[in-house]
């Protein structure tokens, strides 16, 4: 077999497109996912029935079903109910960030849970409005908490990113598997894109297993 | 809303071919939770040894499993390890292995986790009983770590079931692969998607609570 690395060269400029597509995609699902998420889990923490009941619902849904039909939905299915037509990147961002609320708010309700009762009474004994307590008492500490959860769910998100490929959006993968084909070398470009997806996500993961530790041995003090 | 009009009846005809994907996502799924779920615990054993010839080569292949999507693991099987090692078998086979592959290196690091929390009072007396180093690792620590990892070990069988979906993309006639099909020979995407999606749902999450309730109370036993 005669390997020819010429061809990653070649198209490196086209993958680290789609690299940037890739990047560009997960970012904004994540910032979404955060917001939304942190919004969701407060649903499903009050005390309105309906919110909860239709907060979880939501969550469990997402949670139990796999991305790619998520992804399939938003593309074929959203269309149709809407009468507009809204494209592959929106439908895919829409479904990303969606699958991202979703995983967000179970960390930050596990964090939500994690705040003891006292804080809650002293809130009260200072008279605290309630607006002051969500941002000021309740937000700061729950961030801290979720952080290291928050961060590794968003490197799996980065990595999920790649289904988009299957929507015909030119991510790093697509672009991998459109180049494969054409050049018939499959093996050099899948193992590059490979490579790359690793690249970013390595580190990642080192910065997260980082933060976990420091985040620990705060909270114990 | 709009003034869709549901159609299921495809669907209800073509439920047959679905429930035939399901048994093949079925049996993706429970090969790489047969093999992962022990092989899992031998990977942790090599990459916490003390031996670099043995930890570094098998840290490196946690890592890239766990640091790349897994579409690119299932493209990667189906493209490039038949070009590499000479081989050609079915689609089913390489979606099989490399999400294997995938949950053992998952797995492991759940295991590595749990393997530390085994006291290490346990190691002394296997050491005292002069048990050799294969019957603790079998009879001691991994009954235990596996009682600590299977929280860890039923969310990742849970979503590998999910990320069986993936197969689809390289063919394999699974669910999902099924569904598509409905769907492009129907024009009833609405229907058929939903109905997939239902299908993962109902075996998704019946799993998880019952995982949940189980882990809530081995929590309250052991507290």
């Amino acid at each position: 077999m005669n390997l020819s690395p010429s061809i990653i060269i070649e198209y490196l400029p086209a993958l680290m497109r789609g690299l940037r597509m890739t990047l560009l995609l997960s970012a904004i699902c994540i910032t979404t996912g955060l917001v939304l998420g942190f919004v969701v889990s407060l649903m499903r923490s009050g005390t309105s029935k309906i919110l909860y009941a239709c907060s979880t619902v939501f969550v469990e849904f997402f949670r139990g079903t796999p991305v790619l039909i998520q992804l399939f939905w938003m593309f074929f299915c959203l269309p149709v109910i809407l009468h507009i037509d809204i494209g592959a990147f929106l439908s895919a961002t829409i479904a990303l960030s969606l699958y991202m609320t979703a995983q967000a708010s179970e960390a930050f309700r596990a964090a939500l849970l994690s705040i003891g009762s006292e804080q809650k009474d002293a809130v009260m004994a200072l008279g605290l409005p309630r607006s002051t307590t969500l941002l000021h008492v309740i937000l700061p500490q729950a961030l801290i908490r979720a952080i290291p959860n928050l961060l590794s769910i968003s490197v799996s998100l980065f990595k999920e990113s790649a289904l988009v490929s299957t929507l015909g959006m030119t991510d790093l993968m697509f672009e991998g598997e459109t180049i494969s084909s054409a050049t018939a070398r499959p093996l050099e470009v899948l193992t590059t894109v490979g490579a790359i997806y690793f690249a970013v996500g390595f580190p990642l993961t080192q910065i997260v297993a980082l933060v976990e530790k420091r985040i620990l041995r705060r909270i114990a003090l | 809303m709009s003034d869709y009009h549901f159609d299921f009846f495809y669907v209800v005809h073509g439920f047959a071919r679905l429930m035939q994907g399901l048994v093949i996502s079925l049996e993706l799924t429970a090969t790489a939770i047969g093999i992962g779920t022990f092989s899992g615990f031998i990977l942790a054993l090599a990459t916490s040894s003390p031996n670099r010839l043995l930890s570094v080569p098998t840290r490196l292949f946690v890592e890239t499993f766990r640091c790349t999507p897994a579409l690119i693991q299932i493209v990667w099987f189906f493209y490039c390890f038949p070009m590499l090692a000479n081989v050609f078998w079915s689609p089913f086979t390489m979606g099989a292995i490399a999400l294997t592959l995938n949950l053992t290196a998952f797995n492991s690091e759940a295991y590595r986790a749990a393997i530390q929390s085994v006291p290490s009072a346990h190691r002394d007396a296997s050491v005292a009983l002069g048990l050799s180093k294969w019957t603790q690792a079998l009879h001691v620590v991994f009954p235990q770590a596996l009682r600590f990892a299977s929280p860890v070990l039923v969310s990742n069988a849970i979503g590998l079931f999910q990320q069986s979906s993936l197969v689809a993309v390289v063919s394999v006639e699974d669910l999902m692969y099924q569904g598509k099909i409905l769907a492009v020979e129907t024009y009833r995407p609405i229907e058929a998607f939903t109905t997939v999606a239902v299908i993962y749902f109902a075996l998704s999450f019946p799993i998880s609570q019952l995982a949940a309730r189980v882990e809530r109370h081995y929590a309250r036993l052991l507290a």
